[in-house]
């Protein structure tokens, strides 16, 4: 389920953007909402279908589809203690 | 490769190199040896001659150098068979051992107390007291922090925000990693009002324990943006402490593609976060734990693991050290993806502090050191706030009086690590208080 975004010129409402992306309520995740991304520039995200993603940025100048990625902790929360450890590299930049 | 020559010269040389009084030169004592390139900056050793074992009180000097690896076996031969040469050896690079994930804890929370000047801070005024601090992880139990450190901790449940879909209560989720960075983050502004915004708690799609996806944090910020705009201007602030990432291209559309996150400033997120920090609010990253002596098993980019948000240049990109100031083995080294500086500076990992693991287990990685870093720049704010010093000044001050390797930035500490006591130094003289 990628993000998608859009920009709404003045009525900043998640109906609003169904309305510019030719989507149903069905297509996104209503729970999500619309989220505002930097309203200086009128920039708003929504999570929607692959599916609805696609048709949404074919059908409007004003959208546009991102990668939402996983997240996780910068914590390694089974650390092996035998792993082996890397020699430095050299070659890396200084 | 580099090579040491044991030598036996007359005894008046010997003597001569034993003496400190004297100063020996090393061509005086190896001469001209075939295919050895000699170092002149090398002081010749007096060392006991162990060939010559039976005789008693037998000296003999070792000088270094270089023997050419294309030529080596015949040149070791030509010079082990040189008159004078008592042995030819090898000079193999010689390492400190790295800290890694699973070694014990290398010192305590109160050493990084100490390290973090936390007595000096709290006589300035700069103990967090009203200041925000968001800790964007997995959730943070109060009770369980309180216990740990032995006082008391505010979380402000009406500033913070869950995903949808999480409905626990803020200040009482689980104990996890959040609760870690909640007391690691209290080590340097013990008064700073947390704020929680429990991100990986998030299970929408796939999500899993302990992660969740970018989306949510992006909802997170655009909440945050409301807690930094309801401020008065003249006296906000907001840390946001991030001990998260996303550790594979296999998450991310691919680098090139419009909607890839890794690369792409033009991402949703990565906008967020440069217009949240234009607002005001100053904004930690783990630099993450892929670094090449021992990355963490999840870690699967293959070059440039600083990626995302977490390398953006409107924040701080941090690195971990051990309580000794020397990098942890799986800190993320740069350059970063978004910008090439990275990490910004080292912050302190690997000590013994929330035991949120187990009595006897460390705060580990670069989430341990980002909301230690976190807590200074809350205590800085408790009196200069952002109308005083934006976030971009704090972060040049920041890189400015770290205690920097020698030849300045590298990409394993960034600018160095962090050096609470310059900096309070340098922001006596800037004279911005409010």
């Amino acid at each position: 389920m990628p993000l998608l975004t859009v920009r709404l010129s003045s009525d900043a409402t998640l109906a609003a953007a169904l309305r510019e992306l030719h989507l149903t309520e069905a297509e996104v995740d209503l729970d999500y909402g619309l989220v505002a991304v930097d309203p200086d520039q009128h920039l708003y995200a929504l999570r929607v279908s692959d599916a609805a993603a696609t048709r949404a940025a074919a059908v409007s100048d004003a959208a546009e589809i991102f990668a939402d990625p996983r997240i996780g902790p910068a914590h390694d929360a089974d650390p092996d203690p035998r792993s082996p450890r890397h020699p430095p590299d050299n070659s890396a930049p200084a | 490769m580099r090579a040491l020559i044991q030598l036996r010269p007359s005894a008046d040389l010997i003597a001569a190199v034993a003496d400190p009084a004297v100063s020996v030169a090393p061509a005086d004592v190896a001469g001209d040896l075939p295919g050895f390139d000699l170092d002149h900056d090398f002081a010749p050793l007096s060392v006991p001659d162990t060939v010559a074992a039976d005789r008693a009180g037998a000296r003999s000097v070792v000088v270094r150098g270089q023997i050419p690896d294309d030529d080596l076996d015949a040149t070791v031969a030509r010079l082990t068979g040189t008159r004078g040469v008592a042995g030819v050896f090898a000079d193999p690079r010689i390492e400190t051992n790295l800290t890694c994930g699973g070694d014990p804890a290398v010192g305590t929370w109160h050493d990084v107390q100490t390290l973090l000047h936390t007595g000096d801070l709290a006589a300035g005024g700069m103990d967090g007291k009203s200041v925000a601090v968001a800790i964007v992880d997995t959730g943070v139990n109060a009770a369980r922090v309180e216990q740990a450190r032995g006082g008391p901790v505010t979380v402000d449940a009406a500033r913070s925000w869950n995903p949808p879909g999480v409905s626990g209560t803020a200040g009482q989720f689980p104990v996890d990693h959040g609760s870690m960075c909640a007391f690691d983050t209290l080590i340097g502004a013990p008064n700073a009002t947390l704020l929680d915004i429990p991100v990986l708690q998030s299970k929408t799609r796939g999500g899993s324990t302990m992660d969740g996806l970018l989306s949510d944090a992006l909802a997170a910020y655009a909440h945050l943006r409301t807690v930094l705009t309801d401020q008065p201007e003249a006296t906000r602030t907001l840390v946001i402490s991030n001990s998260w990432g996303a550790f594979s291209p296999d998450w991310d559309f691919p680098v090139g593609q419009p909607g890839n996150y890794s690369d792409n400033p033009s991402h949703p997120f990565n906008v967020i976060v440069g217009s949240l920090e234009a607002a005001g609010a100053d904004i930690l990253f783990a630099a993450g734990n892929c670094g090449r002596d021992c990355p963490d098993s999840r870690c699967a980019y293959q070059d440039r693991p600083i990626g995302g948000a977490n390398s953006h240049p409107s924040v701080l990109s941090i690195g971990g050290v051990d309580s000794k100031g020397q990098r942890v083995g799986y800190s993320s080294q740069g350059p970063g993806r978004l910008s090439d500086r990275k990490p910004d500076i080292c912050s302190y990992t690997h000590f013994l502090g929330s035991t949120v693991f187990g009595a006897k287990e460390p705060d580990t990685g670069t989430s341990a050191a980002c909301p230690v870093a976190a807590g200074l720049v809350a205590a800085i704010r408790t009196v200069y706030p952002a109308s005083k010093l934006a976030p971009a000044q704090l972060r040049d001050l920041l890189r400015r009086t770290a205690t920097a390797q020698p030849g300045g930035f590298d990409y394993d500490y960034g600018f160095g690590v962090v050096n609470a006591a310059a900096l309070l130094a340098e922001l006596k003289n800037t004279e911005i208080r409010a």
